[in-house]
């Protein structure tokens, strides 16, 4: 027999089996995955108030460029974007390079210590943060006390310093996430290139800017657009800050908070349920998503 | 043979048919009615005691009352209607009366007419207009959040007020009195976050008016009482007589540790401030100031709810009996949720009530409820339309430049109101 004759008599049951085997869960993929994906599409078409609709083909992509509203959380989002991520994925890899030092005493114990806030709940440490940052609360507490500040910060009551607070909140919560990702990767940089870097008289910083990162490019850039899905996606914590008050207008003091995915929030059940336009926006996010991946790649990838 | 069968079949038809139509008509209500509401302090034990009052009479009704986040309730509320299957909904649901209009418009056919089965004119005006789409009226009407502004006499007198000095005042006229009592006592006159509108509707509402005029068209930048309440916001700020607050405990907090001289909100805060019962006996209770323009009354409203059936539910009749019976005639039932929870209810007869003649000892003696029922009756009727949650956000939106000086105020309305009509043009 030719390996053709085997193939032909054998892959063919095995193909049918196969296809069997993966039929429910390509079922359910479609029915949960597929489906949502090609009706929101559809639906994005669509201008409604509850279930009274009517069609607008593009209308609803041509308004995404007049609404203020959708302009502002878009703006919003990427101000946390551009802000943060960078903050965050160079502290955490900072941390990671320290803490994979074998000189290190307790090492176990602070990567324990700087992984721990991500397996708090969202909603949990956001109310902590609200809390803490109030204007009577802890942090202002201690500045005050230390005399670093003389009035207390309106943390929570102010434009500016709302997205301070999220960002800190932000930083402190997914750090020690991203970092778990940069010290697996450190293990397998080979001690003997840190060596010879030794041998040839690059210090510390040197090693870091010269070996560590370029060996880290690939995990960097996982963990760039994971940040960047991430971010686009913000919506536990600016919704957990900015909520209670009688009746909270806005998300954060004017709006300050209002990041694109609440934005979607707020359409199908804060304001007039309009699902047409609020599927819309979530297409929005997808393409700024996919955009800011694909700059991603080109900037960092290998130029093969 | 087959034939035989079919008699066999017809006659236990009919006696099925015959026996149903006399199980019917010899047993009394019977089936479980479910509902979805919010708040375990208030919404729900008032419900559960409606629920044991209606099942003494009829005791082969059960209830399932489900107790959720408010947000919950809407957010459930909006899927199940907008997927269109019914068999996941409650018969009974409670919606915010700020939202009436859009559950009533957005889901039209969704919510059982009531026009004729209630005797609505026994209910408080604004409450029923609010819940009014094209003459019919759809909902039962439940708390009133009439207005009123909670004062500590001993900060007042301190910085040399009485009681006559707090009623029926302006605005204007509050602000100078916080700046005295700032003065002499150093606690701030009011709290609140500089992003809650509750304070803005209670003024503009006071003044008759609304972010939409009548037919419902955007109406901020020529509206006189929403440029008065901006410039009273502005004028509280900057005055320095507020206590800055961010969500709802630290404003809670503020007025039960003391740190501030009143409140100015709906009826509903009561259960909150007798909370600190240390401070018994020097509460009062005045009139809502007005706004300085004319046509405004010293009368205002903030929240409130009401009761809406589900004209597709399993057991519609029996919710619609249920509300009637307890919420639409039941003047003890009013006495006693009020007494227990310092619910105001907006059914006019029940207000004769002993329970809202009562002297409260925590008000310094003050009849509080026979002055809240009187208040009612002054409110402006106004259609809050379907876009106050939208008016709201482009509101705050511009407030902190106002606040900080950056752009006058006209600028700012002139801004918000481009900013909503683009948001609702859609």
């Amino acid at each position: 027999m030719t390996e053709k004759g085997i193939s032909r008599s054998f892959i063919k049951p095995r193909d049918k089996y196969g296809w069997l085997f993966i039929s429910l869960a390509l079922i359910l993929l479609g029915v949960l995955l597929f489906y949502p994906i090609v009706y929101s599409l559809y639906l994005s078409t669509m201008s409604s108030k509850g279930i009274v609709q009517k069609f607008v083909g593009f209308g609803n992509y041509v308004k995404l460029f007049q609404d203020s509203m959708f302009i502002l959380a878009l703006k919003n989002t990427l101000t946390f974007f551009l802000i943060q991520v960078p903050i965050m994925l160079f502290l955490a890899l900072i941390l990671a390079t320290i803490l994979n030092d074998k000189t290190i005493k307790y090492r176990g114990l602070f990567r324990t210590a700087f992984f721990l806030p991500a397996v708090t709940s969202l909603i949990a440490y956001t109310i902590l943060f609200k809390m803490m940052f109030s204007l009577d609360g802890f942090i202002n507490g201690v500045l005050l006390n230390v005399h670093i500040i003389n009035s207390p910060i309106p943390w929570l009551l102010d434009p500016f310093w709302a997205k301070v607070t999220l960002i800190i909140g932000l930083t402190w919560r997914w750090t020690g996430y991203n970092m778990i990702f940069y010290l697996s990767a450190l293990q397998n940089i080979p001690e003997e290139i840190y060596e010879a870097a030794k041998i040839d008289g690059a210090n510390k910083v040197k090693q870091f800017f010269y070996i560590t990162i370029p060996l880290l490019k690939p995990l960097i850039l996982f963990t760039a657009i994971m940040s960047t899905i991430g971010t686009l996606q913000l919506f536990d914590e600016p919704m957990n800050l900015s909520q209670g008050g009688v009746t909270s207008a806005t998300i954060g003091p004017g709006n300050s908070l209002l990041t694109l995915s609440v934005y979607v929030y707020n359409l199908c059940f804060k304001y007039m349920p309009n699902f047409g336009y609020a599927a819309t926006v979530s297409y929005a996010i997808v393409l700024i998503v996919a955009l800011l991946s694909i700059i991603q790649f080109k900037l960092m990838g290998d130029k093969k | 043979m087959l034939k035989r069968k079919f008699i066999i079949l017809v006659v236990v038809c009919l006696f099925l048919v015959v026996s149903s139509i006399t199980y019917a008509e010899s047993t009394e209500k019977s089936g479980e009615i479910t509902i979805w509401s919010w708040d375990p302090n208030f919404n729900i034990p008032i419900m559960q005691e409606a629920a044991e009052r209606y099942a003494k009479d009829n005791p082969k009704v059960t209830f399932e009352i489900t107790e959720l986040a408010k947000a919950d309730v809407e957010q459930k509320l909006h899927i199940n209607l907008a997927s269109g299957v019914t068999a996941g909904l409650p018969d009974i649901v409670l919606i915010e009366d700020y939202n009436a209009q859009k559950y009533l418009q957005s889901y039209p056919g969704a919510f059982a007419d009531l026009t004729d089965k209630i005797k609505f004119s026994d209910f408080a005006n604004y409450k029923v207009g609010l819940m009014t789409l094209d003459g019919k009226v759809y909902g039962v009407p439940f708390d009133s959040g009439v207005s009123g502004l909670f004062y500590r006499t001993d900060y007042l007198e301190k910085a040399g007020y009485k009681s006559e000095d707090l009623n029926n005042i302006t605005w204007d006229k509050f602000i100078e009195i916080g700046k005295k009592v700032k003065e002499k006592t150093g606690k701030a006159m009011i709290g609140f976050g500089l992003d809650d509108g509750g304070l803005m509707r209670i003024m503009m509402q006071s003044a008759g008016k609304w972010y939409f005029d009548d037919k419902g068209n955007v109406n901020l930048s020529n509206n006189d009482a929403l440029k008065e309440a901006f410039k009273t916001y502005k004028a509280i700020v900057d005055s320095g007589i507020i206590k800055k607050t961010s969500g709802w405990s630290e404003w809670v907090a503020a007025f039960n540790n003391g740190d501030t001289a009143s409140v100015v909100t709906g009826v509903w805060i009561i259960g909150s401030v007798k909370a600190d019962k240390a401070s018994s006996g020097k509460w009062k209770v005045a009139t809502t100031p007005r706004l300085n323009i004319a046509g405004a009354v010293n009368a205002s409203n903030l929240g409130g709810s009401s009761w809406y059936v589900l004209e597709n539910s399993k057991n519609r009749d029996l919710a619609i009996d249920f509300l009637n019976q307890i919420y639409a005639g039941d003047i003890d039932f009013y006495q006693k949720i009020l007494m227990d929870r310092g619910a105001v209810g907006t059914y006019l007869p029940a207000q004769s009530g002993a329970a809202y003649s009562k002297e409260d000892e925590f008000f310094s003696g003050q009849k509080v409820y026979t002055d809240f029922s009187g208040w009612i009756k002054a409110i402006p009727t106004i259609n809050y339309g379907i876009y106050t949650y939208e008016a709201d956000a482009a509101i705050f939106t511009v407030m902190p430049d106002v606040y900080s000086g950056k752009i006058s105020i006209e600028d700012a309305l002139e801004k918000a109101e481009e900013q909503l009509k683009d948001q609702i043009n859609r």
